[in-house]
């Protein structure tokens, strides 16, 4: 009896993960099904390095360059904005002797990356957006930086959460050699803890990267959504906002509904790459 | 390895059985009486976004008066009233009516001669109108210069013809203008380039708002913002924002519904084929004067 209910549990699990790996195939393949289809009209240099995004004019034009440069600038500055605070966030919670305070801190970063992205958006519509336009005498807030700012909070748990689990294994590994040298708790830190805890910070960094890039609404609400060039204090566009703000009106099976689908495969590529990136990094 | 075929083989037989399983109880090979019988207790309303609450609230009160279809008609059966109301676009609410995906399509603009003769038995049901206005923030300076802009005047600010405020009038300050739109392929978008653009294209550098109340709230937020905000945002938000005359003719509920304001579009409700009795209580229940005050409420142009 025991022995069926355990050969049941193992099918069972097999299935499962088969499942979840096909699903994940199928996405693939039906996307980049949908996607490849614009290749007929359009060259693929066009498409990844045009200028233009105007798919409903009388001659359309696709070219998303604008948005892949823009996704990169926007996940960038969030990630250079969260690294250091993430860093020291992490150090701290790894050095923390207090264990009920240390849990209530774990806790708030939970509940921060438990916010609704769509929150997030609001927020920084009405006090980032707001901020950058009074500060920088801008006519208009919505730009990379403010994306960037909004990304930079969304991303910082996962920055803390990723580093912080290496750093306090090194720390209670190299705790008691320290104090019986004597040396300061914060020249154990610099000295020991960080340099040890690369490999960690490289690889929260990688998963902040790819989270901040694939993020849809909190960007679109306040980036301002035009198809320019990017600048740090102008407009653009990701990739997620550009599919988000326009499949809803993209006709079937029209140039302009392939196009979004086309960047959406361009996005799941560097998504994809990623992540290869963050499992052979972690394996180090 | 037998040991891994097996597996496999057994995967694939219960993926079948899976599958098998699941086409089943919607059956595709009942007869047909046998649908015709069964009582429909469900309406799928698709489309705008814009008349997507107006339907999602006149169905709450539906609801909430009558429960179940047996207390609208005595002849229905004892079922929940069960009305889904989901917001996709104008354009994505005909191509479910032309699919036959939704039993009722919601759009917020003219439904093409071309889309109607792909739609067997088109009917449609105008429930009013809602107009766009050319809007923004109280705090700036042209209202106090003038009221009324010409359509040439709104055609140059949108295409970045006029880049500062100062180029629309030289006693304003060199402050770049915003320019705030929903996005470029949708539904209002469409209104106001048709009614102001023609073939001239909105400049590159535009915000393009997710929604209209984002769009709404950016003109709120920010002095220097021009957007096409729609009449029922602004009634909801009076004193937020400033609607401008366009060609000397106020966005007035009389100007909107003769058609004399240029900004303006249907909403209208559209249907393939005949409606089932159900459906036809609820459409009722709609342009009544009951339903006709909600859709005031809501900041839009009854059609009475």
């Amino acid at each position: 009896m025991n022995q069926t209910l355990e050969k049941l549990f193992i099918l069972l699990s097999t299935i499962f993960t088969v499942i979840s790996a096909v699903l994940l195939f199928l996405v693939i393949i039906f996307i980049a099904k949908e996607s490849m289809l614009i290749f007929q009209e359009v060259n693929f240099f066009d498409f990844i390095c045009g200028l233009t995004w105007n798919p409903l004019a009388g001659e359309p034009r696709v070219g998303i360059l604008p948005m892949i440069l823009a996704t990169f600038y926007v996940s960038i500055v969030a990630i250079l904005i969260s690294l250091p605070i993430g860093i020291g966030c992490a150090l701290e919670l790894a050095a923390l002797e207090n264990e009920r305070l240390k849990s209530f801190c774990t806790s708030i970063l939970g509940v921060l990356a438990g916010i609704p992205s769509v929150i997030y958006g609001l927020i920084g519509l009405l006090v980032v957006v707001k901020f950058l336009e009074k500060k920088f005498m801008l006519a208009a807030g919505e730009s990379i930086l403010s994306g960037g700012i909004v990304l930079a909070v969304m991303v910082l748990p996962y920055i803390v959460s990723s580093a912080a689990e290496t750093m306090e294994k090194s720390y209670v590994q190299y705790k008691e050699t320290s104090l019986a040298l004597g040396v300061s708790k914060s020249y154990m830190l610099r000295a020991l803890i960080l340099p040890n805890a690369k490999g960690a910070i490289l690889t929260s960094m990688i998963l902040a990267f790819s989270r901040a890039m694939g993020e849809t609404m909190a960007v679109m609400m306040v980036i301002g959504n035009s198809p320019i060039l990017p600048k740090l204090l102008g407009k653009g566009e990701t990739i997620p906002a550009l599919i988000a703000l326009e499949i809803g009106t993209a006709g079937l099976g029209s140039l302009h509904y392939h196009a979004l689908f086309t960047a959406g495969f361009v996005l799941m590529i560097f998504l994809i790459f990623l992540n290869a990136l963050f499992y052979t990094t972690q394996k180090v | 390895m037998k040991k891994k075929l097996l597996t496999a083989v057994f995967l694939v037989v219960s993926l079948a059985f899976g599958l098998v399983g699941c086409s089943n109880p919607t059956g595709g090979s009942k007869p047909v009486e046998d649908a015709k019988t069964q009582f429909k207790s469900e309406i799928k309303f698709y489309g705008s976004t814009t008349l997507a609450p107006v339907v999602s609230q006149l169905s709450t009160n539906f609801n909430e008066r009558y429960a179940t279809w047996d207390k609208v008609d005595s002849q229905f059966d004892k079922k929940d009233i069960a009305i889904y109301v989901s917001g996709a676009g104008s354009s994505a609410g005909v191509k479910s009516v032309i699919d036959g995906v939704s039993d009722f399509g919601m759009a917020s603009r003219q439904v093409s001669d071309e889309e109607k003769a792909k739609i067997e038995g088109y009917q449609d049901f105008k429930l009013g109108m809602d107009a766009l206005t050319i809007s923004v923030n109280p705090k700036n300076n042209l209202i106090k210069l003038k009221d009324s802009l010409t359509s040439e005047e709104i055609k140059k600010i949108f295409s970045g013809e006029f880049k500062t405020w100062n180029d629309v009038d030289p006693s304003l300050s060199k402050t770049e203008i915003v320019v705030v739109t929903r996005d470029i392929g949708g539904g209002a978008h469409e209104v106001f380039q048709k009614a102001i653009m023609g073939d001239a294209k909105v400049r590159a550098d535009v915000i393009q708002a997710p929604s209209m109340g984002a769009l709404v709230t950016k003109i709120i937020e920010n002095e220097n913002a021009i957007g096409y905000a729609s009449y029922g945002m602004v009634n909801q938000n009076k004193g937020k924002l400033t609607p401008f005359k366009v060609d000397g003719i106020e966005p007035s509920s009389e100007n909107i519904l003769n058609g004399t304001y240029k900004i303006s579009r249907p909403l209208i409700i559209l249907k393939k084929g005949s409606l089932l009795p159900q459906e036809k209580a609820f459409m009722d229940y709609v342009v009544s004067d009951e339903g006709m005050d909600i859709i005031e409420k809501l900041g839009f142009v009854p059609n009475k």
